[in-house]
């Protein structure tokens, strides 16, 4: 092999803020919980939207739809071969050529088929620059079907890691299960992701605005956790099992110590993070910080200042695999500032 | 230097833009070729508009969605679009669908003579003379570019992994591969046909020496390089994707093999989205993200000319009639100049 040499140039990132990014939200779920009724809904229904969206297959007849795209789903890595550097081939060439429509879209919407994985989608979202720069990822939804969910929990690690990564999780089917079931199931994903949005549905019947364009990688709601699941709990099974640590702190943290921990903690231990998020008061800051993680990947940028008369509190979750062993608390206690 | 150059470098951009004519399309500006004195181009809005010096363009309403790639084909244009169309289309708004996809995409064209080929999803569709169904060439993932060499005999296709050449021989098309690991796009054979060289959805370009399937990787850009074009004799392949024109030499044995490129028409904090051959001279057109275009010869030494000043969106293509005589860009803002290449005297 021979190489023609490295060009280097001195330069300077694009001011993106004028561009305005179509909010793009991922649909997960396993097999017959009920994605295909959503669809169908979102496709069908009067909402005075202009959605696309991206299938797999998509068997349905009878739509006359010329905003449902074919994807095949083509996983693959990009750059060195490392596991955040795979992504959604597809996904990459289907989006630039969205962005080249005349008409502007309010959202798009990306179906998965019911065993991948959602961490590809949502690197696309990270790795690739165009991508970045005219889409957002505004939510990961995952239809989780009432009924079979705790054996499919069981069985799937597919499906722990479709309600480990999402944003939404619609919990279909419940006029099937008994009421103290759909509570065991409740705890059952809050145990996993304490931070995801649970809405309770029979074929899928909530209402689209609380689906799509609701801006829930924007982190906001990583305040709106509930106080109950900031407790860690540590009575799970197997260690392969997903679960979520959070950590609170109304010390103020210290910027660069918390960069030196949480750069090296994803480094080394990015695979076995699916998610990772939070909201930070860092010392001598008057804005908060906010930051969100998808395995190695992380995003992080000031969100304003402070909400007058509210409590400047660090709050950082984390959900993934064997989190005990990576002194995460005594991780985020070092950030405190003396 | 040529002095039909020199002519060109005494006018300025108000001067271009001044003779020119600007059109408001409203839809971004995917693709345009030359068809004899015509220039075809597609837009998002899914027309085809044919724009000749002196006149209004003529539009075509061609696909329900984006023209997605466009090649011309004798003195018709062929499309693919994402509303699943391949057509065939004349300057006058005849129409002929040579085939319809449904829902997948028809995301690459090409064309050799009286042979049209397109791809949709992984596969490669070849309709030859006088043949109504096509011949099929599969892939192990989806085709995201196409290219003849200048004889037809071979037909380069990139896809995930690298480049398959297939070889025509006896009405039949062998496949050889060309591995590089990585998503491939764009593709082009060198003018001599001993390269082959992709633009890759990382930051890179890849080549192949032909004979030997020897591997030449071109990194250091700074983003991706949507654009490609070979200018001169030597030639050099210039790129896109820099704050400059970044030319590499592909001239002896080893072509870029351990040289520098040459880089022209610095953009200051733009990057160059579309580059441009100007025919018959080492001088490349490169257009930039905020819309400006500069003319510059392939020397470090002289000063490029600005060709049109900024319009805040970026340059999506440029076309040169086939005298040499007009020139055609266009914008992701459906902006488009056309203007005469040459002052009057």
């Amino acid at each position: 092999m021979y190489e023609g040499g490295i060009y280097r140039t001195n330069y300077k990132e694009i001011d993106m803020e004028n561009t305005s990014q179509v909010p793009v939200t991922v649909l997960t779920g396993f097999l017959g919980a009920g994605k295909t009724t959503l669809l169908n809904r979102i496709l069908t229904e009067q909402h005075g939207r202009k959605y696309a969206v991206i299938v797999n297959e998509f068997g349905e007849q009878g739509i006359d739809n010329d905003l449902v795209v074919d994807a095949d789903e083509e996983v693959f890595e990009m750059n060195n071969g490392c596991i955040c550097c795979t992504v959604r081939g597809d996904l990459i060439r289907i989006l630039s050529g969205l962005m080249k429509r005349a008409d502007k879209l309010d959202a798009i919407i990306v179906e998965t088929t019911g065993l991948a994985d959602p961490a590809p989608v949502a690197q696309t979202f990270f790795v690739d620059q165009d991508v970045a720069d005219r889409t957002k990822l505004d939510a990961i939804v995952t239809v989780a079907d009432a009924v079979h969910l705790s054996s499919q929990l069981v069985d799937h690690h597919e499906a722990e890691e479709q309600i480990a990564f999402a944003d939404v999780i619609l919990l279909n089917k419940v006029e099937l299960v008994e009421d103290n079931d759909i509570v065991k199931v409740n705890d059952r994903i809050r145990k996993i992701n304490p931070f995801a949005k649970i809405i309770k549905t029979t074929r899928c019947d909530a209402p689209l605005d609380e689906i799509v364009g609701l801006n829930a990688f924007s982190l906001d709601r990583v305040l709106d956790i509930e106080p109950d699941f900031l407790e860690s709990d540590h009575d799970h099974e197997h260690d392969d099992d997903v679960t979520s640590l959070s950590f609170v702190s109304d010390t103020p943290l210290d910027m660069d110590k918390f960069q030196d921990w949480f750069g090296n903690l994803l480094r080394t231990k990015g695979q076995d993070i699916l998610r990772s998020k939070g909201i930070l008061n860092f010392k001598g800051e008057e804005e908060r910080y906010v930051f969100q993680g998808v395995h190695m990947l992380m995003d992080a940028s000031p969100m304003g200042p402070w909400p007058k008369g509210k409590n400047r509190s660090s709050r950082v979750v984390f959900i993934g695999r064997d989190l005990d062993n990576m002194n995460l608390k005594e991780g985020f206690e070092n950030c405190k500032s003396a | 230097m040529n002095a039909d150059l020199e002519k060109l470098q005494e006018t300025n951009k108000t001067e271009l833009e001044r003779r020119g004519s600007i059109f408001n399309i409203g839809a971004p500006a995917t693709e345009a070729v030359t068809i004899r004195d015509q220039i075809a181009v597609g837009f998002g809005d899914g027309t085809v508009r044919f724009f000749q010096s002196g006149s209004d363009p003529k539009t075509v309403k061609a696909h329900k969605g984006v023209v997605l790639s466009m090649t011309n084909y004798d003195d018709h244009v062929l499309t693919g679009g994402d509303d699943g169309r391949f057509l065939k289309i004349s300057s006058d708004g005849n129409i002929e669908e040579i085939f319809n996809f449904g829902s997948k995409w028809v995301d690459c064209v090409a064309s050799h003579k009286d042979t049209k080929v397109c791809s949709s999803g992984k596969t490669v569709y070849i309709w030859t003379k006088n043949k109504d169904k096509p011949q099929t060439l599969e892939h192990q993932s989806t085709v995201a570019g196409l290219a003849f060499d200048n004889k037809g005999k071979r037909l380069a296709v990139s896809r995930y992994g690298g480049v398959t050449v297939w070889k025509l021989n006896n009405n039949k098309w062998t496949a050889s591969n060309y591995t590089w690991k990585g998503s491939h796009g764009t593709v082009t054979f060198s003018p001599d046909t001993k390269y082959i060289v992709t633009a890759m959805q990382e930051n890179q370009i890849h080549g192949w020496r032909i004979n030997d399937k020897a591997d030449l990787a071109m990194r250091g850009y700074p983003s991706k390089i949507k654009s490609f074009t070979w200018v001169g004799d030597t030639p050099y392949l210039v790129t896109s994707g820099s704050s400059d024109a970044v030319c590499w030499p592909f001239d002896g044995k080893e072509g870029p093999m351990g040289r520098k490129p040459i880089v022209v028409a610095n953009g200051g904090k733009e990057l160059a989205t579309f580059v441009k051959a100007l025919n018959g001279e080492k001088a490349v057109f490169t257009g930039f993200t905020d819309g400006s275009v500069l003319l510059a010869e392939i020397d470090e030494s002289k000063k490029p000319i600005m060709i049109r000043s900024s319009t805040g969106a970026e340059v999506s293509t440029i076309a040169i009639s086939s005298d040499n005589s007009q020139i055609l860009i266009g914008d992701m803002k459906g902006s488009i100049l056309l203007s005469s290449l040459w002052a009057d005297n």
